[in-house]
Order: C-alpha cells, then sequence, then structure tokens
C-alpha cells in the first residue's frame, strides 16, 4: 500500500508539471486559436531562467518563480509581434506551421549558446522528507505538486474572471464583436502570449530541478502538455488540470507494474482512446446556450 | 610493331597515372607540409556531451601540435564531421575518407558511432583510433588498423564494478543493475553480469532509455528486491537523476556505483552535494577535472584559454581523453617518420611504449597507452574515484 501510495505522489508530481504546462498551451489556444508547438521552448527557457537566476546569480530562489515568468511572457510577446503577427494575415495553418519551427530554433539556439548536456537546479524546500507510517514524501514533491496546481488555479481563475482574462475570452469568442466593444485584436494577442509566456516560464521553474535543463526538455514538456490537453479538453482549462494529472499518474503506474518503456507508449495510448471514445476530451467546458 | 607517338606517351601517361594514383591512396591526407585528421562525434543530440568535448579536445591538441611545430615539419589539420546516429557515423566515416582522404581517422562518437562504423573502417584499412567506445563491435573481430585508447574495454569495466561493489555489499547480496538500451552501457552489461553472478552476487536488471529523467519503475522494483547496492550504466544526468529520485521511492542506504561516464562533477549539483555520502565510482584517466593536482590545472587553464569560461561540467572526461589520445596518435605518426603510409602508421603504432603527451609537449591527463601488433587497448588501468570535498576525485 505504501508502495502505491509514493506512486501515485510521484506521479502527481510529474501531473502537475504538466498541467501547468498545458493551462499555457490551452489559454493561448482559447484566446488566439493558435496551437503553440514552441511552448515547449518557453518552458525550457524558463528552466534556464531559473539555472541563470539560482544557480549563476545567486539571486533568492523564490524571487525566481515571479521574475523568470514575466520575463518569459515578454519574451513570447516580443515572438508574437516580431515573427507571427505578420503571418496572422495568412491562415492559421502558417502560424502554426511557424510555432513548430520556433520551438526547434529556440532548443537549438539554447544548444549553440550552451553546450553542455544538461544543467542542475537544486530543490526548492530543502530538508528531510515526511514519513507518513511507511510513506515518504520528500518536501520537493510536495512543493512541486501543490506548487503548480495552485499555480495553474490562479491562472484558470485569471482567465475566467479577471477583465484581462475575459477580454482574451471574448476576442477569441467573435473577434469583430469585441473589436466592436473596443477591444484591439493586436493588444489581445499580445497579452495572450504574455499570459502563456508567464505559464510557460512557470512551469519551467518548477520542472527544472525534477528534470534538468537540456534541449530535450522542450520536446519532453511540449508532447506530454499536448497529450494533457488533448485527454482534458482542448477547449477546457480545468480539463488540462486534470488531464495533466491523469497523464502523470498513469504513466508512472505504468513505468511501475508494466515496464519502463511502457511509459512512453501509455502516454500515446491514452491519447488514441480519448480521441476515439470521447474526443471533446474528458472534462470538455460546457458550451453556454445561445438566446 | 612501331607504336605511333601518341599511343606512346597516351601509354606512358596511363602507366604513370596508375603508379602515381597508388602512392596517393596509400599516402591520402599527406602533403608534404600537412596531415588532414579526420574525426566524427555527436555535435547535437543525446549524445552531444561526448561529441562537442571529443571535438573540443582534439581541437585543442591539435593546436598545440602545430604550435609546437607540428610533426616532422607537417602541420595537423583536423576535419570533423557531425555524427549522431549510426547512419550519420557510417556516412561521416565514408565522407571523410573518401573525400576528405582523411590520413587517419579518429571516433569520437561513443560506442553508437563506433559500432556503426566499425565495418566500414575495417573494409576500407583506414588507422582508425576509437576514443571512447566500449562496444565489442570495434573491437571485435581485431583489426590490425582499429586503436583503442584511453577508454578500456567492457570486460575490464566489469571486473572494475565489482571490485568497487563488492567494497559495499557482501557475497550473496543483490545488486541492481540500472543500465540504458543503448549501446555502451549494453556493452557493459554483457561482462557485468556474469562478472557479478562470479563474484556471488546476485544482478537484478533494470533498463531505461536514452536521456530518461523519471526512473520511478526501476527504483520500485529496487525497493521490492532490497538490493544492497546499484550499478549505473549510463550518463551522469542519467545516474544523477535516479540518485536524486531514489529517497522519493523508499530507496535510502543503498550505494551507488557509476561508471566513468557516470562520474562527472556536473552530476554533484544534480544529486546535491548533501547526498554524494553513499556515491562511488571509478575512472579511466588519472585526474577529474577539478582536482588541484598540476597536470588537470594546467589543462584546465589552457581550455579555459582556447574556449573562454567553461559551462558547468566543462572540460570533462571527454575533452581531456580526446586531448590526451590526439597526442597518442601524434606521437604514432612522429614515430611513422617522414615517409608517411597507412602500413608505416599502423606498424609504428603497434611499436608504442607508454606513450604520453608530454613527449611532445602536452600535458599528461591520461594514463601512458602501450600497444603490440596483436593488442590495440592503449590503457588498461582505471582508478577508484570517490566525491571529497565536494568533488570527484581519483584515489590511486
Amino acid at each position: 500500500m505504501s508502495e502505491f501510495i509514493m506512486l501515485l505522489l510521484g506521479g502527481l508530481k510529474f501531473g502537475a508539471i504538466y498541467s501547468l504546462a498545458a493551462v499555457g498551451l490551452i489559454a493561448l489556444h482559447k484566446a488566439t486559436k493558435v496551437v503553440n508547438f514552441a511552448h515547449g521552448g518557453l518552458v525550457m527557457l524558463g528552466a534556464f531562467g531559473a539555472y541563470l537566476w539560482i544557480v549563476e546569480l545567486g539571486y533568492p530562489y523564490w524571487l525566481a518563480y515571479l521574475i523568470v515568468p514575466l520575463i518569459i511572457g515578454v519574451f513570447a510577446a516580443t515572438l508574437e509581434f516580431t515573427l507571427l503577427r505578420p503571418l496572422r494575415r495568412a491562415d492559421l495553418f502558417a502560424t502554426i506551421t511557424a510555432t513548430i519551427f520556433l520551438g526547434i530554433v529556440l532548443s537549438e539556439a539554447y544548444r549553440m549558446a550552451y553546450n553542455v548536456e544538461i544543467l542542475a537546479v537544486p530543490v526548492f524546500w530543502k530538508g528531510s522528507p515526511f514519513f507518513l507510517g511507511d510513506v515518504i514524501v520528500t518536501r520537493d514533491q510536495f512543493w512541486v505538486s501543490a506548487g503548480a496546481l495552485i499555480a495553474g488555479g490562479i491562472s484558470i481563475a485569471f482567465f475566467r474572471y479577471a477583465p484581462a482574462g475575459r477580454s482574451m475570452r471574448a476576442m477569441a469568442s467573435n473577434v469583430r464583436g469585441a473589436q466592436l466593444c473596443g477591444y484591439s485584436m493586436d493588444q489581445m494577442t499580445g497579452l495572450a502570449w504574455f499570459f502563456a509566456g508567464v505559464l510557460a516560464g512557470l512551469a519551467g521553474v518548477f520542472a527544472a530541478p525534477s528534470k534538468g535543463v537540456s534541449p530535450e526538455l522542450a520536446v519532453s514538456i511540449i508532447s506530454a502538455a499536448f497529450v494533457a490537453a488533448v485527454v482534458g479538453g482542448f477547449d477546457s482549462l480545468l480539463g488540462a488540470i486534470l488531464g495533466g494529472l491523469i497523464l502523470g499518474i498513469t504513466e508512472t503506474f505504468a513505468a511501475a507494474y508494466v515496464s519502463s518503456s511502457a511509459k512512453g507508449a501509455v502516454s500515446f495510448l491514452l491519447l488514441f482512446v480519448v480521441l476515439l471514445w470521447r474526443p471533446e476530451g474528458l472534462f470538455p467546458e460546457r458550451a453556454g446556450r445561445n438566446v | 610493331m612501331i607504336m605511333s607517338i601518341a599511343r606512346r606517351f597516351a601509354l606512358i601517361s596511363a602507366l604513370g597515372l596508375f603508379l602515381g594514383g597508388s602512392v596517393a591512396a596509400n599516402e591520402q591526407g599527406v602533403t608534404s607540409n600537412e596531415i588532414i585528421v579526420g574525426a566524427l562525434g555527436p555535435l547535437t543530440g543525446a549524445t552531444a556531451f561526448m561529441g562537442a568535448p571529443g571535438r573540443d579536445g582534439i581541437q585543442l591538441a591539435v593546436e598545440n601540435i602545430n604550435a609546437a611545430g607540428g610533426i616532422n615539419g607537417r602541420k595537423l589539420k583536423l576535419v570533423f564531421e557531425h555524427a549522431f546516429t549510426p547512419a550519420e557515423s557510417v556516412s561521416a566515416a565514408k565522407k571523410l575518407v573518401e573525400q576528405d582522404k582523411v590520413f587517419v581517422l579518429l571516433l569520437a562518437s561513443g560506442s553508437t558511432g563506433a559500432a556503426a562504423a566499425a565495418d566500414y573502417v575495417r573494409s576500407v584499412g583506414v588507422p582508425t583510433f576509437n576514443m571512447f567506445g566500449t562496444t565489442s563491435i570495434i573491437r571485435e573481430p581485431f583489426a590490425g588498423n582499429v586503436f583503442h585508447g584511453q577508454v578500456t574495454d567492457g570486460p575490464a569495466q566489469a571486473k572494475k564494478f565489482v571490485q568497487r561493489i563488492r567494497t559495499k555489499a557482501d557475497a550473496g547480496s543483490k545488486v541492481g543493475v540500472l543500465v540504458g538500451t543503448y549501446a555502451f552501457p549494453q556493452s557493459t552489461l554483457k561482462y557485468l553480469e556474469p562478472e557479478l553472478k562470479a563474484a556471488g552476487l546476485v544482478p537484478v536488471v533494470e533498463q531505461f532509455d536514452q536521456g530518461s529523467r523519471d526512473f520511478t519503475a526501476q527504483l520500485v522494483s529496487f525497493v521490492r528486491q532490497r538490493v544492497k547496492a546499484i550499478a549505473v550504466l549510463g550518463s551522469f544526468s542519467e545516474a544523477g537523476f535516479a540518485i536524486k529520485q531514489a529517497p522519493e521511492k523508499g530507496l535510502v542506504d543503498v550505494t551507488w556505483v557509476l561508471d566513468g561516464s557516470g562520474v562527472n562533477d556536473a552530476m554533484i549539483p544534480i544529486i546535491g552535494s548533501e547526498n554524494t555520502r553513499n556515491v562511488i565510482g571509478f575512472s579511466n584517466f588519472p585526474y577529474f577535472h577539478a582536482q588541484a593536482d598540476e597536470p588537470i590545472k594546467l589543462f584546465r587553464e589552457m581550455w579555459a584559454k582556447r574556449y573562454g569560461s567553461p559551462p558547468p561540467g566543462r572540460p570533462n572526461m571527454y575533452d581531456t581523453v580526446s586531448y590526451g589520445d590526439t597526442y597518442i596518435v601524434a606521437a604514432a605518426i612522429k614515430a611513422a617518420g617522414s615517409d608517411l603510409s597507412w602500413k608505416t602508421l599502423i606498424v609504428a603504432w603497434n611499436g608504442l611504449k607508454d606513450a604520453r603527451p608530454s613527449q611532445l609537449g602536452g600535458v599528461d591527463v591520461i594514463f601512458p597507452e602501450s600497444f603490440t601488433p596483436r593488442d590495440h587497448q592503449g590503457n588498461k588501468e582505471m582508478g577508484d574515484a570517490v566525491i571529497k570535498d565536494g568533488i570527484w576525485q581519483v584515489v590511486r
């Protein structure tokens, strides 16, 4: 039983990271209809930012959770302004394709600039683990799981209730209508990219101690975030969180009780099962009635 | 019959070209003032931690050798090809030999690339130096033109592993073996399992994919089996994350034993300096990179002067091994004299005894290497490695 609980907690930790990454992916999609395949690259940059802030510069760790995401958010908005905005006149496919190659550029640029196999970031909350009977819970496990989920929850609340969040949703729902209400498409798109970048950066800071900083982090995170988003429902922020947790737990149990190679296979199996059985996702957002 | 002058001229020209071509084929990559050295290795991808430092170490040695006057009046010129996948490794080897016409080929690619290129280099006969690969595919069957440097082979590494494990686990104990599914860990595993059994230990083998960061399955298995020690056959980052995650899975109070590629100072920040007590290893070279010994200190200064302030984990073992082994190649070329050909180089290489970089003005950051016509493994020495004062140190 203790083994089962420890596995569950381990799955929750990785699932929480996937959830936070998926929320950023979905938030941008909800606001702009763009699936940003460079999201993983932004997460990687967030992790790298955490390394620079904490290890190289030696600044207070807790500030990394605030400053690094903001920097990544500004970077993401800048990318949208300089590279992707001109593509908005073309069809959506061009923009999405551009994000795929943007993600590759981010990873390879990092690799060229910082040619090391991996950079290590220490854990935020050091100290001896908690013992709940035979169950061992490390402080890092507790912090990452709780912190990432709380951050995801706050993001959902912002997107749903804050004026900026509602304006992004309005723009996505009906561009013309939102413009007629005085919203600027350029501003809202920039804001959406900033918001998604902040979430990506935050996911990177949470992921850095567990996964290290490497170009491969970008690919692993975008794959997991995408699967989590599809499983949860590609239009549902809450679904993204639950999808991430389901994915993390499923992968962990598959690895423990089937084999380590099953871990990768099970995530895609989950994806196919959900697409075949419930393509709108397990927790889609309920559509409002048109009256 | 009297040949026309034109036909006679054509015949003589053809004969001359044939003879000249034959001579050129043996001396490819050699001119009166230059020797072309080819090398291949992964500059991107999961094994870039070998290829990029490998290239840098070779380049550093080449530049230093040239600055000291070259070899027998000829300067070395490095041509490096990126190769990550097996297909790329074969292509790179072919390009270097057939298009770039290199005189000697250095494999800075690890076991995957070495295994892929093995058949080709054997068939074409180019003098080849396997710098990092432990795989038996490059070593067996024995080839007169293939040499191996500082990194020892699978059987030697397995014996060393068991020697280190036995310091922490008694006969009858279960020993976890955490092994990557890629070439070099599998090559070592082939020899390690029987050695463990012969030593009265019970191996519990768990595999992981290259680049893994989550070792839940493997660690849970080790917990169930109550292993006393765990041998890790993989890179330092894989070892580091496995060790880091172990307490989360209830795996405490085990000794971790790492091989040469796992032992890297960049692993210590991954696991935390407070968690190094139960981690030991061995090395294929005399110094780790942060040690205060003079040769490695000089190497670090030289490296920084050439490449700037080093990022974390650099220079690493692949920097030093490729640097040192390039000097070994240079020593063989020097011993071959001015009349260079593949044959003379191989003969000279077979006669090298205790070759070391300092013989050509380099820094002795590798163990001396010796070769014979039937034994092409240059180095057979390995040191015990421990983490002391926050860095890996070789205990000799």
